[in-house]
């Protein structure tokens, strides 16, 4: 007699059902919450960790934020008679040690994250690419 | 005048051929051109000509039908799970159908080394063409028919029948493993549901003592007690219930996709195809899914026929056809948003429930319902 025991009236089907039509008619509070990406963009929090930048006065190229790298993605290169690091951001992962270890509070993570590129070389960011000004933007 | 007794219903057309035959000599150009074929005693040419524009216009139909079907099912999947769907393709994403289609024609054909070619390229075919035939006898509309069979439901049911075999082909002769689970999967699903699919029909077939699909509407025509209209689905609602069930099982949907399901088998009987070949199989399911939902229409839901035909002023006359066409649509395109949003609700069943399901509580229910739908017809009730 298992059978008298069964919904026959499907009933959880049918709430299920009620619950997905209220999503297609948007009944309460059920947005749209996906973002057309390319044609508009989700607001980046200001601690988001995206591609690297150092201050171009406060780097003193002591090689911390090299030797703490998990990944070895950092290198220190000389620019300009000075030595400044440089980001293979196809090696990154974003964890931010090298931001955290800079004893001058020189390095930086903006919030860009479009980092797509065409082949491995342009992917190791130099520092004429990551090198920002501080006095200059004052 | 012409509209004005077709809306009465003093001149009803068994077929298009007759009502383009009628438009043509209403206008007065068919006399001309049969004059013209006569002179090389060709007739039967016009004739044919005729047949073809009529099934050109009916596959040109099915086939945006098809292509609107499949931006519509990604658009119902996208509001459920409060997403977009597709956007940027055209407005609001309609020319995206296009796209998919240019991309798969521009698609590598692959036949597998081990395959067994001439069947593996004769499976798409076989699927498709009859998903395409079960259209013929389904009237659209009053007189939008391209044959009134007077087997018409009989002819639908053994049409439809002949895709077990073209899936059981694609699986087969894929020589994979997954093709042939999924074959044999969807093999037994379409044989244990076209029984309870059949025999519900059936009981629709005992109130109107016609096979024939216009019959059947013609039944269905006019109100109870002036609001009710006299569907099939307010005499039958079990005999609805089931034949919805056992049509979505046959359409292999969700949650009896049981021929694809992707989680488990890769892509069921078309795993290993690609390209044009796939395509077919694609436009195929939704051929399937809307000539489904338009069986659905016909048998329960009063296809063409206009309930409240008194409501609308005489002057709409010229319109019947075009009415009737829209009405239609509109009852077959309910019909094809349940089955995507019953799709995006439940998950998939087992296949033991399923089979079950068939065999143990579907049958049954169904003969129940044939019996006292008997019983009540033998006793005069109807």
């Amino acid at each position: 007699m298992t059978w008298i025991s069964k919904d026959w009236a499907m009933g959880g089907i049918i709430k299920g059902l009620i619950v997905t039509l209220k999503h297609v008619f948007r009944v309460g509070n059920r947005p749209t919450v996906t973002v057309q990406y390319p044609f508009e963009r989700m607001k980046v929090q200001p601690r988001f960790r995206g591609l690297h930048a150092v201050d171009e006065n406060a780097c003193i190229g002591c090689g911390i934020c090299e030797t703490n790298c998990p990944n070895s993605t950092i290198t220190i290169v000389k620019h300009n008679t000075n030595w400044y690091p440089q980001v293979n951001v196809g090696m990154c992962l974003f964890c931010g040690i090298c931001v955290d270890v800079c004893p001058m509070n020189a390095m930086k993570m903006t919030g860009n994250y479009e980092l797509a590129d065409y082949n491995r070389e342009s992917l190791i960011y130099g520092p004429d690419r990551l090198l920002f000004n501080k006095e200059v933007n004052k | 005048m012409l509209f004005l007794a077709m809306w009465t219903g003093d001149i009803m057309f068994a077929n298009t051929y007759e009502l383009i035959v009628f438009i043509l000599n209403y206008i007065g150009i068919y006399d001309p051109i049969y004059n013209v074929f006569k002179m090389f005693g060709l007739e039967y040419l016009l004739r044919i000509i005729i047949v073809l524009v009529e099934i050109a216009v009916l596959f040109v139909f099915i086939l945006l039908t098809i292509m609107f079907l499949t931006w519509m099912e990604r658009k119902v999947v996208a509001m459920v799970q409060a997403r977009y769907g597709p956007m940027v393709t055209g407005p609001r994403g309609l020319l995206q159908p296009v796209m998919d289609g240019v991309k798969l024609i521009g698609k590598e054909d692959i036949i597998p080394a081990k395959a067994d070619r001439w069947v593996f390229t004769l499976a798409p075919f076989l699927i498709f063409i009859p998903a395409l035939l079960v259209f013929i006898p389904l009237p659209f509309g009053e007189s939008l028919i391209i044959s009134d069979l007077n087997v018409g439901l009989l002819y639908i049911i053994a049409i439809s029948a002949i895709s077990p075999i073209a899936i059981l082909m694609a699986g087969w002769a894929s020589n994979n493993k997954y093709s042939l689970m999924g074959a044999v999967r969807a093999v037994a699903q379409d044989l244990s549901y076209t029984i309870p699919l059949a025999l519900s029909a059936i009981a629709v077939v005992l109130f109107t003592g016609s096979l024939s699909t216009v019959d059947i509407v013609t039944a269905q025509s006019g109100t109870w007690f002036g609001f009710i209209p006299k569907w099939f689905i307010f005499l039958q609602p079990l005999g609805f219930i089931l034949f919805l069930i056992a049509s979505i099982a046959e359409m292999g949907r969700i949650p009896f996709d049981f021929q694809e399901s992707e989680s488990e088998l890769v892509a069921g009987f078309f795993t290993e195809y690609s390209g044009m070949k796939f395509a077919m199989f694609f436009l195929a399911e939704y051929a399937h899914l809307f000539s489904v939902s338009a069986i659905v229409v016909t048998l329960f839901l009063g296809g063409w026929s206009i309930p409240f035909l008194n409501l609308i002023p005489a002057t709409f006359a010229a319109l019947v056809p075009i009415i009737s066409l829209v009405v239609f649509v509109i009852k077959t395109y309910a019909i094809i948003f349940f089955a995507m949003w019953l799709r995006d609700t439940v998950p998939r069943m087992r296949i033991d429930q399923l089979l079950n399901l068939g065999w143990k509580t579907m049958i049954p229910l169904a003969l129940l319902n044939l019996l006292v739908t008997a019983l009540l017809m033998t006793a005069g009730v109807f």
